[in-house]
């Protein structure tokens, strides 16, 4: 891996990192929800640090460079994060809708 | 049997009255406004004319009033639930044939139909309609020809299952899904005229997005759903 793509890795995971951290710290994200993007941003700086650890596993899953295998392993993190988002905005919705229906009845329960 | 017609409106006020006028000349049956957070006055012309109604503080579309009607019918125990549009589109007096058909226990769902005995007329907006139909036929088995027609009445079993199920929506594929936990599904020929006030939901993107749900939906969603082979009305 070139040291050009390393430090690109850790400034981003540096900035992720200290964004989190800081959204956490204005309670606009709550901590249980956001352990995941940390966790990234923990081995984004490892995979740029030890990078030839990164270099042995692409080369013995037969990746044709190990920048490669990086961004897959970047593609899969988000695909996964975008599923699960996904399923909690359904979840969302469908306590809202809830919601809505019990207020929905209570008050025409209460007119009467 | 106790029956409630259902009515979601949304921003419906030049047509709610007209609607209501239409059901209680032409019916004896409960029914129910659904406003569904309507932005003009359907709320207050309903307070006005003392419509029974339930009003939803959120907006969240036709399936979520619908599934809405069908928890109050399922709370106070009503035997068959009538959705009706509230734009004036469907005519009350054909209401009764529909009850009749599921009393005589002919179906679980009677779908008012346009083209039972007469002919569809051939036009890109029955094109979608034949599509759906198309997929009904594949997938079940069973010729529906009016597909998207907004005017079903539901027994008993099908207001629980709609209750009990949050998938379930007032569509095509939730029929097919109906349909394949052993529901019987008959159409009725009713007659529908043109809206008078206010927009239709539907334009053009809109249909089209409409059809490719309801194809994926039926094609692919709801084979994976298993079959029920006894009728639960047999039991």
């Amino acid at each position: 891996m070139s040291v050009t793509l390393r430090i690109i890795l850790i400034v981003c995971s540096l900035i992720s990192f200290i964004l989190v951290v800081r959204k956490i710290k204005q309670t606009k994200l709550k901590v249980t929800d956001c352990i995941i993007w940390i966790l990234g941003s923990i081995l984004l700086i490892f995979m740029s640090i030890f990078s030839n650890v990164v270099v042995w596993i692409s080369e013995k899953l037969g990746f044709a460079a190990p920048v490669n295998f990086v961004f897959f392993m970047m593609i899969v993190f988000l695909l996964v994060e975008a599923f699960h988002h996904n399923m909690k905005i359904s979840l969302l919705n469908e306590k809202i809708k809830n919601l809505n229906h019990y207020i929905a009845l209570k008050e025409k329960e209460e007119k009467k | 049997m106790k029956v409630l017609l259902i009515i979601p409106a949304y921003n419906e006020a030049l047509n709610i009255e007209k609607t209501i006028q239409d059901i209680t000349t032409n019916t004896n049956y409960d029914y129910l406004v659904i406003n569904d957070c309507s932005k003009d006055n359907t709320k207050e012309i309903c307070e006005k004319n003392q419509f029974p109604y339930l009003s939803l503080p959120i907006n969240f579309g036709l399936a979520s009033g619908i599934q809405l009607g069908m928890k109050y019918a399922y709370q106070k125990n009503y035997d068959i639930v009538i959705q009706f549009d509230g734009d004036g589109q469907h005519q009350a007096k054909y209401i009764q044939n529909l009850v009749d058909e599921i009393e005589k226990k002919n179906c679980d769902i009677a779908i008012g139909s346009r083209f039972v005995t007469k002919k569809k007329p051939f036009s890109l907006r029955m094109l979608g309609n034949t599509l759906i139909s198309f997929c009904i036929k594949m997938t079940t088995g069973v010729t529906i020809r009016d597909t998207t027609s907004g005017m079903r009445a539901y027994d008993k079993i099908a207001i629980e299952e709609f209750v009990k199920n949050s998938n379930s929506t007032p569509e095509p594929d939730t029929i097919v899904y109906f349909m394949k936990k052993g529901m019987q599904v008959k159409e009725v020929q009713v007659e529908m005229s043109e809206r008078e006030f206010g927009e239709s939901y539907f334009n053009v993107w809109k249909s089209i997005e409409y059809m490719f749900n309801m194809i994926f939906s039926i094609l692919f969603i709801q084979i994976f759903t298993k079959k029920r082979k006894e009728n639960k009305k047999c039991q």
